[in-house]
């Protein structure tokens, strides 16, 4: 449930450290972003000499809420914090690393690439040791 | 679908129930229902709440060590399906649950022996020092019917046992 003034921690190597939202892309009076909603947002904290600044307006995708995240299958998730990664306006990712788990539901939005970057969890990280000859290997879930 | 353990409580989460909470190190806490959640926020350690599975087994009241519990060990490596083998198992799931709960009951009783001893002892003393508080000493005298029976030993001769054999026959 991130609305208008939320601090979003960054969970990737873009520059910037803490962003505040301003504003939901979507329609026109959506109250609350979740995971995987785009939002406008302002740097409010960022590493010195990198590519983003202080107080620049930037577009960042949603990646972790402390709201519970309801999945159809009954699975009910909840993080630690209100993170986000920032976009550029078309939606191409800006930093190159990501850090910390991402939800699932980012890979059916088309945020692939976010998705590819972040650290696999432990049976993820077995099967992808164990290659093509792990059975189930193309259907398991990524 | 996987059933997975509750990490407060240690029983199973069946699918659609529970949350999960994932720590900013990425570890993931499963509960089976809010009153795990809640004590888990409450920074309660499961060790020292004495309704958890991890609290019963560090104090010794349940089974720690048992070769059942090896096959309900996670495995992150997915196998091959085999029909022989999942029938194998499908039929080996309710025998090993019989032998668990059955090794659990004797470790249950071990637990429990010498209890019955030590209350029937508690019992006669009370009965012995508190008769006074229900009937009266000199009632007592007159009706020997409330204290208890003296143990009177009674030597058996050998002769006896020898008359018993003869009637088995």
């Amino acid at each position: 449930m991130i609305q208008p003034q939320t601090h979003l921690n960054v969970a990737d190597n873009s520059g910037a450290r803490q962003l505040m939202c301003i504003r939901i892309i979507g329609a026109g009076n959506r109250r609350y972003a979740s995971i995987g909603d785009i939002v406008v947002a302002v740097i409010k904290k960022a590493v010195p000499n990198m590519s983003l600044e202080r107080s620049e307006v930037i577009r960042a995708v949603i990646v972790r809420t402390r709201k519970e995240l309801k999945r159809s299958n009954g699975m009910i998730i909840q993080y630690d914090d209100n993170v986000a990664v920032v976009i550029d306006q078309e939606g191409n990712l800006k930093g190159t690393l990501i850090f910390g788990a991402i939800a699932r539901e980012l890979r059916q939005l088309n945020f692939t690439k976010i998705t590819s970057l972040a650290p696999l969890s432990r049976r993820h990280a077995e099967v992808k040791k164990l290659g093509p000859s792990c059975p189930g290997f193309e259907s398991f879930p990524r | 679908m996987r059933l997975e353990k509750c990490w407060f409580c240690s029983s199973t989460v069946y699918p659609g129930h529970g949350i999960q909470f994932v720590r900013n190190d990425a570890k993931i806490f499963r509960f089976c229902r809010s009153k795990c959640h809640k004590n888990f926020k409450m920074k309660r350690n499961p060790r020292k709440v004495k309704w958890t599975k991890a609290y019963r087994r560090v104090h010794g009241k349940d089974m720690t060590q048992d070769s059942t519990f090896e096959f309900e060990r996670k495995r992150n490596r997915p196998e091959r399906y085999d029909r022989n083998l999942a029938e194998t198992v499908l039929k080996a799931i309710p025998k090993i649950d019989k032998i668990r709960v059955t090794r659990e009951e004797r470790h249950h009783k071990n637990r429990m022996k010498g209890k019955k001893e030590k209350l029937q002892k508690e019992a006669a003393k009370e009965l012995e020092q508190s008769i006074s508080l229900v009937k009266a000493p000199s009632a007592l005298q007159k009706d020997p019917s409330l204290t208890l029976p003296q143990k009177i030993k009674v030597s058996v001769s050998q002769r006896q046992s020898e008359d018993n054999n003869a009637m088995e026959e």
